[in-house]
């Protein structure tokens, strides 16, 4: 009773601060756009010009100072010795003497700066605009050329038996771009309106001469426009280069530059109080790891509004993280049913799917048919390895956990074995010199690189959808939940639920275990083909050692056991894990620069969910 | 200490939440006697004999009610430590012996005789050198107390069961100022030759002045070695006898005694006694703990034959070994056919089908739906509640679902619905499932194993009442095997009683109480009033 009066007492004082947060945010969210924001950005902008200016126009005065002081020597009959004396002299004083005294700004008036920094701001948008446009429509028109290009420079180089690296996006190169009447016309405006600025400067500081306006033409464009310019932008551009003592309300440009975080913060909080309420019950349906991570995945969607990263990006390559990794998790699925707890072992479905996917490129089979030939021989060799791998299981039952661990372990070092004495030909597999695969095979559009993600892709509110792959794994997902309702699949979950209340019913506990450990090691041999051809690339060496535990951990996130889980385990598991690694990079490098914490991150989650579920795998648990 | 009893147990009462297990409970033992402690199975012996060792179950429990006097003194005890200290020892059932140890090694663990060294003076007496020789002495010592001639060097690993049990009573005798000793059913896995050697070292043991607790269900054992005995029966105190003033069949009366009203009432009939629906010839079933050792039993058609016996005899591995789920030799024929042993799915095809004692083990899969429990068997084995789509062949869910609200109504199944998980139903409901289960099968033969444990009275009342109706309505040949006698009696048409592995006789129910429990000590009651006849 008192600890729930106590939560109820949290969760109403995060509630009322998330209420004011969010009505502030709100109050000051509109104002951004009304005469306040601008009032705002006008000061802020005029006092970023005319500190720029002031630089420039030391400058000045130290030019003229030195033409005088050369003069009066060359008056007074000194040598070259006394003119470069007198020269030094005068820059030395005219600097003390402006760069100390510090200009009083605020007593300036700056009304005809304002409107002309306005118009000129204005004027260069319009041409920005223009040219935008104007660019993208040459990169349109030439697109093609350049990849025609980049093509046969590839060809040439494996022809030549040189190096080729990943496949690059191609680039257009703009040297030919000219730019078009409406874009000159629309400088020639800018221009003019620059000039105007010029004049409002000059009246502030009457020393700027022509020259010195045209060498201040860049900084000052900078300083009025750039492209993506909003609000934030803009108030974070000038705070940065000190105009900050311009807001005469400091609070007020501060509350409503930060109105969005506000929000976001008290939304943030919304949920954190729902979380306290909820609790126990949260953590009776889910499961303190799934609440853990789940959190934690919310935490970061709003870390990453916080510091103003896209978050539509985030979100849309976590789909795609999600569809490229779901079926090595699917994979887990029906090994969990059968009774042989978490398949460990995956690599020997994985090494099996690559197989495949490397006599596709040596055979040179394009596009549909040489991926539908990848899985098809991938899949009948992992159906063949899968079986072996099942009797080892089944003569060391009770041990799974053990023997799939090492069995993983294992064929990954066979493997680095078999790469390097694999008699594959083709160049694009094979180090240029020595014997050998490569470490990575970049895969390209002459095989089934993106042939997933690419199909019926489309974008929307700046979030892609690989159509194709999420059409992938609903079916996989189907197929395994058909699965998992027939004959056989009701027989091999009672297998793996309970082997003494099976072999009661005459079921063959060990073919049922063979059964489903084939069918786990078939679609991880599928699964690495999809994730491959999301990739990019296919990694062979030791690269498919972490796979398994990564698939395994995102399973166990997704609610299941070692003994029980379903299809939505594994959607829910891999979208709450990718998301939370893809999210995880962005914002741990805005928070620690240049620091590897992602991954670091990735391995602790992966076994640290793995250890928890084997704390679990008592089972009392029932969802 | 001159004290009349070494150990006083005075109206001890135990409840385990609202069951009482035991109440007003005495238990008087003198020096050097041997007393016996009789019983069925739940009678409360191993909760009396919890009570004395101050076992962790009896205090995290809430403890007792009663007094404990030793040496006539009122005694707290506080746990099995404490009553080692205070001179109450015990020789377990099964062997407390670490196998890679020696004889010595086993009989002085935790008790070693150490001399200090260097090391142990820095580093505490942890790390003092064993006195091997003075141990080995001593051990040979109790060896030679026990009758035993076997080198003291000798591992325990490798000993044939017999030695184990004496190793483990020198451990005991080794221990000093030891005054009562308990002996847990201690011949149940010895030979002849070996019981009554132990019967003879149990009485040099008491010769010496030491207490002896003896508890079996052997009651010709008990005639030979105990000077008294404590019957209890129910968790109640049946009675307390000196050897000289009672008899075997008193004995065996004593502790079936009459339970009350039979749990369910069912109308006399003339039982069916003309096909033979199963015969078992000489079946031999390795489960271990139950094993059978050759029974040969026929069960006619359209009765309810009952077997019986304590538990350990072999009686639930009967039902185990037809459906093939231990390694299981001899025949079995069904309605005149032979079946064939080893694969519990032909036991299930042929027709039969069974409800296992073991619930939670063998009976359900604990994380499904109460549905899919119900009709698993009837899906595998005869592909029923399935339909085809396209190369898939799927559960059909409608049907299924309609199969198991019926049965869900009739077995009066306690539950949210359908789709809840059958591990979170209560025992009684759980037991149901299992039945509705065996009769989604339609069998033509029942077994049913221990149907009525750990489930409470209404449903214990509940499943009788459907087998009954089962075995009149449908003609259903039910064979119930249960440790509840009464259950027994109050259903069966005749009651076949197991002992050691063995068929010791087929009894009527309405068989006296004493005929029962001499079967149940596995004495064929006909011939022991023969032989008592011859005697007189």
């Amino acid at each position: 009773m008192k600890q729930n009066k106590v939560r109820i007492t949290v969760a109403a004082v995060l509630g009322v601060l998330a209420a004011v947060l969010i009505v502030l945010g709100a109050l000051n969210m509109p104002q951004r756009t009304s005469e306040k924001g601008a009032q705002i950005i006008s000061d802020l902008r005029n006092r970023s010009l005319l500190i720029a200016t002031g630089d420039g126009v030391v400058e000045s005065y130290v030019a003229i100072a030195k033409k005088e002081a050369t003069a009066a020597a060359k008056a007074a009959g000194g040598g070259m010795s006394a003119i470069r004396e007198a020269v030094a002299k005068a820059e030395e004083e005219t600097r003390a003497k402006y760069s100390n005294s510090t200009t009083d700004y605020s007593t300036l008036d700056t009304t005809a700066l304002t409107e002309a920094a306005a118009a000129y701001a204005e004027a260069l948008a319009a041409y920005d605009e223009v040219a935008l446009t104007a660019e993208e429509d040459y990169i349109a028109a030439h697109i093609a050329e350049a990849k025609a290009a980049a093509e046969a420079e590839r060809e040439a180089k494996i022809a030549a038996g040189e190096e080729v690296g990943e496949e690059e996006e191609v680039k257009v190169d703009m040297s030919g771009f000219v730019a078009t009447a409406e874009m000159t016309a629309l400088l020639a405006e800018a221009d003019a309106q620059y000039a105007a600025v010029g004049e409002a400067l000059r009246t502030i500081y009457p020393v700027l001469d022509d020259s010195a306006l045209a060498t201040l033409k860049d900084t000052i464009g900078d300083i009025v426009y750039q492209r993506g310019d909003s609000f934030t932008v803009q108030y974070d551009r000038y705070i940065a280069a000190g105009s900050g003592a311009a807001v005469s309300d400091k609070a007020g440009a501060f509350m409503i530059r930060y109105a969005d975080d506000m929000i976001y913060v008290g939304l943030a909080l919304i949920i954190a109080g729902l979380v306290v309420l909820f609790y126990d019950v949260l953590v009776a349906k889910l499961g303190i790891p799934r609440v853990i991570i789940g959190l934690f995945f919310i935490l970061l969607c709003f870390m990453a509004l916080l510091y103003d990263l896209s978050l539509p990006t985030l979100l849309s390559n976590t789909i795609v993280r999600m569809g490229m990794n779901s079926i090595m998790v699917l994979a887990m699925v029906p090994g969990i049913q059968c009774g042989i707890s978490l398949n460990l072992g995956l690599p020997i479905g994985l090494v099996c799917g690559l197989v495949g996917g490397l006599m596709t490129i040596e055979l040179g089979l394009p596009g549909w048919s040489g991926f539908l030939f990848a899985i098809g021989v991938g899949a009948a060799l992992a159906a063949v390895c899968g079986f072996v791998y099942a009797q080892l299981l089944n003569r060391l039952k009770g041990e799974e956990m053990s023997v799939t661990t090492y069995v993983g372990f294992s064929i990954v070092s066979l493997m680095c074995i078999a790469w390097l004495v694999l008699p594959f030909k083709s160049l694009k597999l094979r180090w240029p010199l020595g014997t050998g695969l490569r470490n990575t095979i970049g895969l390209d559009s002459t095989n089934f690189a993106h042939i997933l993600d690419d199909l019926f892709a489309f974008e929307i509110l700046g979030f892609e959808v690989p159509t194709g792959l999420l059409l992938f794994m609903a079916l996989a997902c189907f197929l395994v939940w058909l699965f998992s309702r027939s004959k056989t699949g009701i027989a091999m979950q009672a297998v793996g639920n309970n082997p003494r209340f099976a072999e009661a019913t005459g079921i063959s506990v060990d073919r049922m275990r063979i059964i489903g450990t084939m069918l786990s090691t078939v679609l991880g041999a599928i699964g690495i083909l999809v994730y491959s051809q999301s990739y990019g690339f296919m990694q062979l060496y030791t690269a498919p050692r972490q796979m398994g535990f990564i698939a395994a951990s995102a399973i166990l996130i997704g609610g299941a056991s070692t003994s029980r889980c379903k299809i939505s385990h594994v959607i829910i598991g891999t979208f709450l894990f990718q998301g939370v690694l893809t999210l995880g990079m962005p914002v741990a490098n805005v928070l620690v620069p240049g620091s590897t914490i992602s991954e670091t991150l990735r391995i602790l989650i992966s076994n640290g969910i793995i250890l928890y579920a084997l704390t679990k795998s008592g089972g009392e648990s029932r969802a | 200490m001159a004290a009349e009893y070494v150990l006083e147990m005075r109206d001890i009462t135990k409840k385990y939440g609202e069951n009482t297990v035991l109440s007003g409970v005495s238990l008087k033992v003198r020096p050097g006697e041997i007393h016996a402690l009789l019983g069925e199975n739940g009678a409360g012996k191993s909760t009396l004999m919890n009570v004395l060792f101050g076992m962790p179950v009896i205090h995290a429990t809430g403890g007792f009610g009663g007094e404990v006097l030793l040496d006539g003194k009122p005694t707290h005890i506080a746990s099995p430590h404490d009553a080692m200290l205070k001179g109450i020892g015990m020789v377990h059932q099964e062997f407390m012996l670490l196998p890679g140890f020696s004889i010595t090694e086993n009989i002085k663990l935790n008790r070693e005789i150490t001399h200090p060294n260097l090391v142990s003076r820095v580093l505490g007496k942890n790390l003092e050198t064993l006195d091997m020789t003075a141990m080995s002495e001593d051990a040979r010592k109790a060896l030679d107390s026990v009758g035993m001639s076997i080198d003291e060097y000798t591992m325990v690993a490798g000993l044939p069961v017999g030695y184990m049990q004496f190793v483990e009573i020198a451990r005991e005798i080794d221990k000093t100022g030891i005054k009562l000793m308990v002996f847990d059913e201690p011949t149940a896995v010895l030979t002849e030759s070996e019981a009554a050697q132990l019967i003879k070292v149990m009485k040099k043991i008491a010769a010496k002045g030491i207490a002896i607790i003896f508890i079996t269900h052997r009651l010709d054992e008990v005639m030979s070695a105990a000077n008294a005995i404590t019957i209890l029966r129910d968790g109640k105190l049946a009675a307390t006898r000196e050897i000289k003033d009672t008899s075997i069949v008193e004995l065996a009366e004593l502790m079936i005694g009459r339970k009350g009203e039979g749990v369910v009432n069912v109308a006399p009939r003339v039982a069916p006694h003309e096909r033979v629906a199963l015969r078992l010839k000489d079946l031999v079933v390795e489960m271990p703990g139950e094993e059978v050792r050759g029974i040969s039993l026929d069960a006619y058609e359209g009765e309810i034959l009952g077997i019986g016996g304590l538990a350990g005899q072999g009686k639930i591995g009967i039902p185990n070994g037809v459906m093939s789920l231990y390694p299981t030799e001899g025949s079995v024929e069904l309605f005149g056919e032979e079946l064939k042993l080893g694969n519990a799915g032909d036991a299930l095809r042929s027709g039969i089908a069974m409800v296992s004692e073991d619930r939670k083990g063998v009976g359900l899969l604990l994380d499904q739906s109460i549905e899919d429990n119900i009709v698993f068997n009837a899906m595998q084995i005869k592909g029923e509640y399935l339909h085809k789509l396209g190369p898939f062949t799927l559960r059909n869910s409608a049907a299924i679902r309609k199969e198991a609200e019926e049965m869900i109504r009739e077995l009066d199944i306690r539950c949210f619905g359908p789709t809840q998980h059958a591990g979170t139903l209560s025992g009684g409901n759980q037991q149901k499932v299992c039945i509705a289960r065996a009769l989604a099968m339609n069998p033509r033969f029942l077994f049913v194993s221990e149907p009525t444990r750990g489930i409470d009275i209404g449903a214990k009342r509940l499943v009788l009442e459907t087998l009954v109706k089962l075995n009149r309505e449908q003609g259903m040949t039910v064979v119930m095997v249960s440790s509840e006698l009464q259950e027994l009696r109050s259903i069966c048409d005749r009651i076949a009683i197991v002992s050691e592995g063995k068929l010791v006789d087929i009894l009527s129910p309405d068989a006296s109480d004493a005929d029962f429990g001499l079967a149940m000590s596995g004495i064929k009651p006909d011939e022991h009033r023969t032989k008592g006849g011859s005697a007189q």
